[in-house]
């Protein structure tokens, strides 16, 4: 318990160090990173506790986004009720898409989850008069406070500090509740988890529900970090790339999509500095570590911690050695 | 557990060192190229960077008596990839001037950043209208195009040369295409046209014969889009025989120069529009084409975003010289009185909104050489971005979208 205030405190003080030591492009770059370790930790909560790899996580960014940028700067709509009502409606969406997936495993459901994330990229391109298409919908602005704009880098970096780290204590604290574990225990042997009288449907509808919830929440500080809403984010390398990250840091583990994700990003923002060719040495990077660390970088890590300490409660997902 | 500890030891001074505030505070002035030089857009950007690397040379004098930097950043053809770039131009690199971004949506992306930034932009080929429209900032112009530019003159063109009435127009559905078809409309119909039928398909479309099929009928068709879309219809419309009933026009880059091959005889005699032909026989043309090939190899033809990035690398180096230094206001007051009266494409200067005031050429397809190559048989000279319309009243209409304007010519929206 010691050890892991002392991990969150040191992560807090990085957190409040970096706008203040660093120049304004690494905060920008921090801001992104947090923002698809949202998108990520969206993943990682179906992965990691149901085994459910979705391609549709970054379509509830999209979503999100794209209710922004219309209700604000189509319609008008002042800025802390249009991140409500986007939130809201990325809720719904994940409901309707909750309700549709919930009994698919495995495959069906990776290819259910691409076949709404595509339709959703469609109709992001091709319904212009709402979408503004593949010209997408610019402006995209978070108003000023007295004097205080949102928009600066290091105001915005505030904010989705904040948010961010408040949404991974909220989903630490969801891990070791029952509800996590038995999101572990359906995994696991979701016939045991029935046998047992637990609703594994419901259990399994909830998480996919507070997923999108997350990632709509990216998709907040996605928007007004871009300042124009277009249908890229929702392409398929975007729900890929998300993908890569949680896999690369190890979605089994709380923390470890953040850190994919940090080094994802700054890979790509070093690498392309010196050469064309950066995604040759980001795809070998990937491949040796995919290779050697099937489990995630994350899990190395832990392996390690662990062996010097007590083992942790449970925050770390089951140990069943070799698993596929 | 050894590898474990060297990628973490990596990521973290990776972290450090992409952080590193590089700011150098020299008299150094540094122009920033973007462009999406990986992916699936890469063609473009790699023009745009083989026009810039020609400029570079050919400048070098001047260059180097300003103390002038050039740095290339890859877009990846993606909006947010793209505002990342930028971001790390200006906060990270010290970069003074940005030249590109190249394709449509990155382009709005990249005027979105600049109007909160304020940094001088030279847009090159990217061509959706508003960011010279309806979304203008000052400290953003453009060395290209809009999509509807051409089309002013081709609509003219075809109503008024060829005696076209009806046209079916078939086309990828996404706004490039719309503003194409929004600058052939408000020029065809005026000029003695009867009426456009558009159809749209999804990008991505390889079978084309329901659409063939069920083809209406009129004097001509016009296939509005490009690649590896429009060399399928090219390929599928000569197969169902449609070419002996009705001659194929095509949008502006329809007929570009790298689809030609493909598309082989069939394609002689194909007619488009557009501010650039690689057939052009002027002089300057001819010394850019030839540099050109010179330095990328005989191979590498100069389309459009080649000279795009070429001339807008020339304007950027003018307006610092004209500026005396890298100082913004001044070099985005340059920029907006550019002049080239010595471009490759043929001369042009910037109208009050930042967009060339240009030639545009109606090219056929011939064979040269024995290559096939866009070769113009007609000038239209000081096309604007509003054709013959009045700016104020262009803008305050509506924006060009699936089916706006009308496609009927006796709608009272021409009158």
């Amino acid at each position: 318990m010691k050890r892991e205030r002392l991990l969150i405190l040191a992560v807090l003080a990085a957190l409040v160090a970096w706008p203040l030591l660093m120049g304004d492009y690494a905060v920008a770059q921090a801001n992104r990173a947090m923002i698809y370790a949202l998108a990520a930790l969206s993943f990682s909560l179906l992965a990691g506790r149901l085994g459910w790899f979705s391609l549709c996580q970054t379509t509830f960014a999209g979503i999100s986004g794209y209710t922004i940028a219309i209700l604000g700067v189509r319609f008008g709509l002042p800025f802390p009720l249009v991140v409500m009502l986007a939130l809201l409606f990325t809720t719904l969406s994940a409901v309707v898409f909750g309700l549709l997936t919930v009994r698919s495993r495995q495959v069906s459901f990776l290819m259910l989850t691409l076949a709404l994330g595509q339709m959703v990229w469609a109709l992001s391109f091709q319904w212009v008069d709402v979408t503004g298409g593949y010209n997408g919908i610019a402006g995209v602005r978070l108003p000023t406070y007295g004097g205080l704009d949102l928009n600066d880098t290091r105001v915005f970096y505030a904010l989705v500090a904040v948010t961010t780290l408040a949404v991974f204590l909220a989903v630490w604290r969801l891990y070791r509740s029952p509800f996590g574990l038995l999101l572990l225990g359906i995994q696991e042997n979701e016939q045991r988890m029935r046998a047992l009288g637990h609703p594994v449907y419901l259990a399994r509808f909830v998480a996919f529900v507070l997923a999108g919830t997350i990632s709509g929440v990216a998709g907040v500080f996605l928007v007004y970090d871009m300042g124009i809403m277009s249908p890229s984010p929702l392409g398929l390398g975007h729900a890929v790339w998300v993908l890569t990250a949680a896999v690369l840091g190890g979605y089994r583990s709380l923390w470890g999509p953040a850190l994919g994700v940090a080094i994802l990003i700054a890979l790509e923002s070093l690498v392309a500095q010196y050469t064309d060719r950066h995604m040759m040495v980001i795809g070998l990077v990937l491949l040796l570590s995919i290779l050697l660390m099937p489990r995630g970088l994350a899990d190395v890590l832990e392996q390690r911690f662990k062996r010097k300490s007590k083992p942790l409660a449970s925050v770390t997902t089951t140990n069943r050695g070799d698993e596929s | 557990m050894k590898y474990a500890k060297s990628l973490m030891l990596g990521s973290v001074s990776a972290l450090t060192l992409a952080s590193g505030a590089q700011l150098q505070a020299d008299d150094t002035i540094r122009i920033g190229v973007v462009g999406p030089t990986t992916g699936v857009f890469s063609f473009f950007g790699e023009q745009q960077r083989m026009g810039v690397e020609l400029a570079m040379e050919q400048l070098s004098d001047r260059l180097d008596e300003r103390n002038i930097e050039v740095e290339f950043y890859d877009s990846q053809g993606d909006a947010e990839t793209t505002v990342d770039r930028l971001r790390a131009m200006e906060s990270r690199d010290d970069v003074d001037l940005v030249i590109g971004p190249v394709l449509g949506g990155t382009g709005l992306a990249g005027l979105e950043w600049a109007q909160g930034s304020g940094m001088p932009m030279v847009i090159s080929y990217s061509a959706p209208e508003d960011i010279t429209m309806r979304n203008r900032v000052e400290n953003v112009v453009r060395a290209g195009w809009t999509g509807a530019q051409p089309m002013f003159a081709f609509g003219r063109y075809v109503a008024e040369e060829l005696g076209h009435k009806r046209i079916v127009m078939v086309g990828q559905d996404y706004s490039f295409p719309y503003n194409q078809a929004g600058g052939f409309l408000k020029t065809f119909c005026r000029a003695g046209g009867e009426s456009v039928e558009r159809i749209w398909h999804p990008t991505g479309t390889s079978d084309y014969s329901s659409i063939l099929a069920t083809l209406p009928e009129g004097d001509a068709v016009l296939y509005n889009g490009a690649g590896s879309d429009g060399l399928a219809f090219f390929q599928q419309y000569h197969d169902f025989g449609l070419d002996a009933r009705m001659p194929l026009l095509g949008g502006s880059n329809f007929f570009a120069v790298g689809d030609l091959p493909e598309m082989g005889e069939a394609a002689l005699g194909g007619l488009s529009a557009l501010q650039y032909a690689e057939g052009l026989e002027n002089d300057n043309f001819v010394a850019f084409r030839d540099a050109f090939r010179e330095m990328h190899g005989d191979d590498t033809m100069p389309l459009a975003p080649a000279e795009h990035g070429y001339v807008a690398f020339e304007m950027a180096v003018k307006a610092i010289e004209s500026a005396d230094g890298a100082e913004r206001k001044a070099v985005i007051a340059a920029l907006r009185e550019s002049e080239m009266p010595d471009a490759p494409r043929g001369p042009f200067h910037l109208d009050d909104y930042g967009n060339p005031v240009q030639n545009i050429y109606i090219n056929e397809v011939q064979e040269v050489d024995g290559r096939l190559v866009n070769v113009p048989i007609e000038t239209y000279s000081d096309v604007s971005q509003f054709g013959p319309f009045d700016p104020e009243e262009y803008l305050a209409g509506e924006p060009d979208s699936r089916d706006f304007p009308p496609g009927d010519c006796s709608d009272p929206y021409y009158d």
